[in-house]
């Protein structure tokens, strides 16, 4: 009568996580590699941003080419292709690139959706096999004990690598791409504010804060100005806008 | 004598007015100055007061940016027209603050204000009259070059200098051309000097020559100078000389006829002066000689170009770093003394992995003829390929008549970095490949998309499944909460089954053993207390007279232990209702 009720949970588990499984990826139209242009509704593939970077590198526009890359190496973050063209348009606008250390690559090499659902998946095992612990006292296979161990072991393992994956990248979810070269940093969100610096073409920066049309970012090296919205964009776009 | 004080008061009365008049006067009877009246701030000035009559104190004024300070009080004359007179003279050190025009009042009634002028530095005074034109140099004294001799009457010469050594075919080495004239007596020089010889290129004379004024031989001369470059287009010692065309005014009159008539008197003395008149002639530099040198054959490097002189090369390429496809421009630099006009490179012509174009060239003099200088040579270069390349050094040879030998300047290799072309990536669509240009090709067209780039992790709707599944397995965990009367039951169902077994089989032993160790563990799980503490006693409290047959049960469970013979009363089917009651009344 339990192990019915233990298997109806499953069941129910995977009635629910199948098809949300299946509504986070859903067909796509073949992008256009040799145009510039941006599809009218939001709808990402590593490969699609990855040709569009290329495009608008080989238009000679390092800026657009370095914001697409970098979204095309959310999805794909082990694509070495991706990873290859990003440091060479880096490279040839002469924007500096920050090591990763190896465990933060280590870390990344799964693309952040995978991540999410071996998150699940390491919880759902997690939980199971307490559950399953808590009913061994009638459930003989499961009398042993290292089943469970190495269940609840696997699920810890798939929580903590899905956790990193999140950590790591919650940053990049605040990061933008300068578009326009020597575009000035203000000291005041304002058109006629004094230039506190310029920013290269490509440059990534940290978005802080927002006023009007004017976002706070922050370089890599500790330099904060304000940077009209238009010379800017964000890795991560706002839902609903691109 | 009541009358005479009266007059006397009276007398007083009327001279009042008049000495009040005759003091206000004295005291109107002063002035003042201040010296120097323009100052630099740092520096004071002297503010004297000067009166005729009796001077009292004078309250010091106050002026923002003015220190005044009494020095002291001096008695002395002053001069009016021509007169002097006695005067009092009160001296007041004025310091200033800062720089500007000061106005100081009146210190005394009736006397006017006084400026002050305070500059920061050293400007000029506007005041003080300057005489803005230099005074003209004295005309140096000069003598003629050696060889040359006075013509035109004495009003002209000319004098041409050249190299004394010899020089060689090619060679370019500058010369100077002299002409002195009189002025007002040669009118005007009706070109430039011309060389006589062919055998020789000249450079083309400025038409504003360098002019200076000497005196020569008691005479006031105008010296014109023209630089310019000779060059010699075959070997052989020449003669070269010069000459200049003139119009000066001379005498019609034979030498003869200017000595009759300077023993006339006048009016026929009128008729010397009317025989000078404009007369254009053509004065001509003594001979030089100069030997030209033919060039040597032996050594002569094959990409000779005919230059001679001393020179110095250089190369340099801007930028430094350019993308494949983006032009850069390799200068070649050579400087130093010669004939630039032989001076010529072609660059390149062919260079692997480059794309050569026509090299341009341009000079700039450093001397007025043309003989110093620098020659550029600019030629554009595009790169094929991207990496670091090296461009190989450039040659120029040359002949040095110092050295009188030929010499071949080379310039060091440079290195340049070609970044790869943005604009002409490879579309082959191979996946995986480095395009030769660095850009990698692009993939096949994506098979799946998402409509948020955000991670899943990061989106509520995503995040909603692990919760909600978290509470599924919490729930779970609660619902599978183990259940000990059920498990006491499943436990009392094996161990009767077991007792039916030993029964059967006659194994008393196990019989007993089995059916005390039941019964204590049901026992104790009923009562909570733990099984080594159940006693005879403890059964015949809590259970009455089924407990002292339950005492008797186990004391037959310890006979059977320990003996190999079959305890009395063995009825197994007894005992067996008695442990089954019992552990049916536990499991209700």
């Amino acid at each position: 009568m339990r192990a019915r009720g233990i298997s109806m949970l499953f069941a129910a588990l995977a009635l629910w996580v199948g098809p949300a499984f299946a509504q986070s990826l859903q067909p796509s139209q073949p992008s256009q590699p040799s145009q510039p242009s941006q599809p009218s509704q939001p709808s990402y593939s590593a490969d699609g941003l990855y040709n569009l970077a290329n495009s608008y590198a080989r238009a000679g526009k390092p800026g657009l080419a370095v914001l697409n890359y970098e979204r095309a190496a959310l999805l794909a973050p082990g694509d070495p292709d991706i990873n290859a063209n990003l440091a060479y348009v880096r490279a040839s606008a002469h924007v500096p690139m920050q090591p990763r250390s190896r465990l933060a690559g280590l870390v990344q090499a799964i693309s952040p959706t995978l991540a999410a659902w071996l998150g699940v998946l390491g919880l759902a095992v997690v939980g199971m096999a307490l559950v399953s612990a808590r009913a061994a006292s009638r459930l003989r296979w499961l009398r042993g004990g290292w089943i469970p161990g190495c269940a609840m072991l696997l699920g810890v393992a798939l929580i903590a690598l899905s956790a990193s994956n999140a950590m790591l990248l919650w940053p990049r979810m605040h990061e933008a791409v300068v578009l326009i070269d020597q575009a000035p940093a203000r000291v005041a969100p304002v058109p006629m504010g004094d230039t506190a610096f310029v920013l290269r073409e490509a440059e990534s920066v940290t978005m802080t804060a927002q006023h009007e049309d004017f976002i706070l970012i922050r370089t890599g090296a500790g330099l904060t100005g304000w940077v009209a919205r238009a010379s800017l964009g964000a890795v991560v776009p706002p839902a609903g806008n691109d | 004598m009541r009358r005479q004080i009266k007059l006397i008061i009276a007398s007083l009365c009327l001279l009042a007015p008049v000495a009040q008049a005759m003091a206000q006067a004295l005291d109107a009877l002063s002035y003042e100055t201040v010296e120097p009246p323009r100052i630099k701030l740092g520096e004071s000035a002297t503010l004297r007061i000067t009166s005729f009559g009796r001077l009292k104190d004078v309250a010091l004024p106050t002026i923002p940016g003015l220190v005044f300070e009494p020095i002291g009080r001096s008695q002395g004359f002053d001069f009016v027209n021509g007169t002097m007179i006695p005067a009092n003279f009160i001296l007041i050190r004025v310091t200033p603050q800062f720089a500007g025009v000061f106005t100081i009042p009146g210190l005394t009634p009736n006397s006017g204000s006084i400026g002050l002028e305070v500059v920061k530095g050293d400007e000029p005074d506007p005041y003080t009259w300057r005489n803005q034109q230099p005074a003209p140099a004295p005309v140096p004294t000069a003598t003629l070059p050696k060889g040359v001799q006075l013509q035109a009457g004495g009003a002209a010469f000319i004098h041409l200098a050249i190299p004394a050594h010899s020089i060689y075919v090619g060679e370019s080495v500058p010369v100077e051309i002299d002409v002195g004239i009189r002025p007002g007596i040669v009118t005007s020089v009706n070109g430039l000097p011309t060389l006589k010889g062919s055998d020789f290129t000249f450079s083309n004379l400025s038409t504003k020559p360098e002019r200076r004024e000497q005196i020569i031989e008691g005479g006031n001369f105008v010296v014109l100078t023209w630089h310019s470059a000779l060059a010699a287009v075959k070997p052989g010692d020449f003669s070269l000389s010069t000459e200049a065309p003139l119009t000066v005014k001379m005498s019609a009159l034979s030498s003869a006829d200017r000595a009759i008539a300077s023993r006339l008197a006048w009016p026929l003395l009128q008729s010397m002066y009317n025989g000078v008149a404009p007369r254009d002639m053509t004065i001509e530099s003594s001979p030089s000689k100069l030997t030209v040198l033919p060039l040597p054959t032996e050594g002569q490097p094959g990409n000779f170009s005919g230059a001679v002189g001393d020179f110095r090369v250089s190369s340099d390429i801007s930028p430094a770093s350019v993308a494949a496809g983006e032009p850069l421009t390799l200068r070649l630099h050579i400087s130093g003394a010669g004939n630039f006009d032989r001076v010529d490179s072609t660059m390149f012509d062919h260079l692997d992995h480059w794309k050569t174009y026509p090299a341009k060239s341009s000079f700039t003099p450093v001397d007025a003829v043309g003989t110093e200088g620098e020659k550029v040579f600019e030629q554009p270069l595009i790169a094929a390929q991207p990496g670091e390349q090296t461009i190989p050094g450039l040659e120029f040879s040359y002949f040095n008549p110092n050295t009188r030998r030929y010499e071949r300047a080379q310039t060091p290799p440079i290195k340049v970095t070609i970044a790869a072309s943005l604009a002409s990536g490879t579309f082959n669509g191979a996946t995986g490949m480095q395009s030769p240009l660095g850009l990698r090709p692009d993939h096949r067209p994506a098979q799946y998309s998402v409509g948020d780039l955000r991670p899943l992790y990061f989106r509520v709707s995503f995040l909603a499944l692990p919760t909600t599944l978290a509470l599924l397995l919490a729930a779970g965990w609660f619902a599978v909460r183990p259940d000990p009367a059920r498990a006491n039951l499943k436990a009392a169902r094996r161990a009767l089954a077991q007792l039916d077994a030993a029964a059967r089989a006659g194994d008393f032993m196990s019989f007993f053993e089995t059916a005390r160790h039941v019964l204590l563990q049901a026992f104790a799980a009923r009562w909570q207390i733990p099984a080594d503490q159940i006693t005879g006693a403890e059964l015949k409290a809590r259970l009455g007279t089924t407990g002292e047959e339950l005492e008797r049960l186990f004391a037959i469970a310890e006979e059977a232990r320990y003996s190999d013979h079959p305890p009395g009363g063995a009825d197994f089917q007894r005992w067996l209702r008695l442990i089954r009651g019992q552990l049916a009344g536990e499991s209700r």
